[in-house]
């Protein structure tokens, strides 16, 4: 299915489980998710993961409101169930999207402008090289006799300046291979957008408007 | 007002990952500050404590980048970074990343992206908590609760997102101003 159309959906599904009370729908979403990922071989450590963290979190979620609440046993069933559903659905997209594709099919189905496109793609890339620098900041404080946890301020400091350094170089380097802001493009890569996708859509989105809404408990 | 530039575009986006690479890395602490106060049916306790550290990227990038809408891009990349990573809240984590951001952008709104001081920092701690509450009154069913825990939670979430999004935040401002780094600042 189309990135950009996938993103969509699972959003908005999520925004509507968020406001809904049915606890069979959320069943169904979770079965349905679910198989989806064996489908797309997920590996089995993944989805163990992904069961365990919903599975403690849910429980203690639970066990607070049924102390220190007035909740009744469906509404517990529901919020139980909902966490599941985020962190399935969750776990269907992040596991059968590359934000590569993700970033193309937004800057050509979705029209993002391509300097957001292009931006935020010079800047997943530097991923690596971000997890780097906080290890060196930490280490150089460190030598200093310094330790900086995530309230430091001067963590975040040395950081934002790399990050200000990287952000300047980075757009000098675009510039310089002529890339400019707002000029018309072409893809050597085209992320197809195409009928099959909007019946998917479309065909989702209606059989969850009826699961939630068909007076299932 | 000041546009967007693929520059401030590439910078909101690596304050975003390095924000989406501490929240990931706070998820251990959550779940074992969650474990340990389950026990005692106050384990929401443990979401509200650390909740400002999870929205701190939108008044930093707010403060640092300073064009509307930088809050809300700069929570909303943090979630997505979160997302990618493998964050505890999937799906929703986008939606709470726009809710965050937009919590933290009413602030600024409020002020008209002129002042960026004291009192803007304590406005967009308010709007922030007060956003995100009512996103979780319906969420995680905080509407079920009794009325004095509910306004416990309430309190730890404002204290909580004062400290990190307001306190660190303006901690880290000011160092960045010392340095002359930001543009027109005042202190």
């Amino acid at each position: 299915m189309n990135p950009s159309l996938k993103l969509g959906l699972i959003v908005f599904i999520a925004l509507e489980v968020s406001f809904a009370q049915v606890w069979t729908a959320n069943v169904a979403l979770i079965v349905v998710s679910l198989m989806l990922m064996l489908i797309n071989h997920v590996s089995f450590k993944r989805l163990l993961y992904l069961t365990l963290v919903p599975l403690f979190f849910s429980s203690t979620l639970v066990w607070s409101l049924s102390l220190r609440g007035s909740a009744s046993p469906h509404f517990l069933l529901v919020i139980f169930t909902r966490l599941f559903v985020y962190v399935y659905m969750g776990g269907l997209f992040t596991q059968t999207t590359e934000p590569l594709t993700l970033t193309r099919s937004l800057e050509q189905n979705a029209k993002l402008p391509s300097k957001f496109a292009y931006g935020f793609l010079a800047a997943f890339n530097l991923m690596p090289k971000i997890k780097t620098e906080v290890a060196t900041i930490k280490a150089a404080a460190m030598m200093r006799g310094q330790v900086l946890h995530f309230w430091s301020p001067q963590l975040y400091f040395k950081v934002i300046l790399a990050a200000m350094n990287w952000s300047d170089q980075l757009a000098a380097a675009m510039t310089s291979h002529g890339f400019i802001e707002g000029a018309p493009r072409t893809h050597a890569q085209t992320v197809p957008l195409v009928a099959r996708d909007w019946w998917l859509f479309g065909g989702s989105l209606l059989l969850v408007q009826v699961a939630l809404f068909c007076g299932l408990p | 007002m000041k546009r967007w530039h693929i520059r401030d575009i590439i910078l909101v986006t690596i304050l975003a990952i390095f924000m989406g690479v501490i929240f990931w890395v706070i998820g251990p602490l959550y779940t074992v500050l969650s474990a340990a106060l389950a026990p005692f049916g106050l384990s929401p306790l443990a979401n509200e404590l650390l909740l400002g550290i999870w929205v701190m990227a939108g008044p930093l990038a707010g403060f640092i980048i300073r064009i509307p809408g930088a809050a809300t891009l700069g929570e909303l990349l943090g979630a997505v970074v979160e997302m990618f990573l493998g964050g505890i809240w999937g799906a929703s984590t986008l939606i709470s990343g726009v809710v965050q951001g937009f919590g933290s952008e009413l602030g600024f709104i409020f002020t008209g992206y002129k002042r960026y001081n004291w009192p803007t920092l304590v406005l967009t701690a308010l709007t922030t908590t007060i956003v995100t509450f009512t996103w979780d009154l319906f969420r995680s069913g905080y509407a079920a609760y009794h009325l004095p825990f509910l306004l416990l939670l309430f309190a730890v979430r404002f204290a909580s997102v004062f400290v990190f999004g307001g306190v660190l935040t303006k901690l880290i401002n000011n160092l960045l101003v010392r340095a002359h780094v930001l543009p027109n600042a005042t202190h």
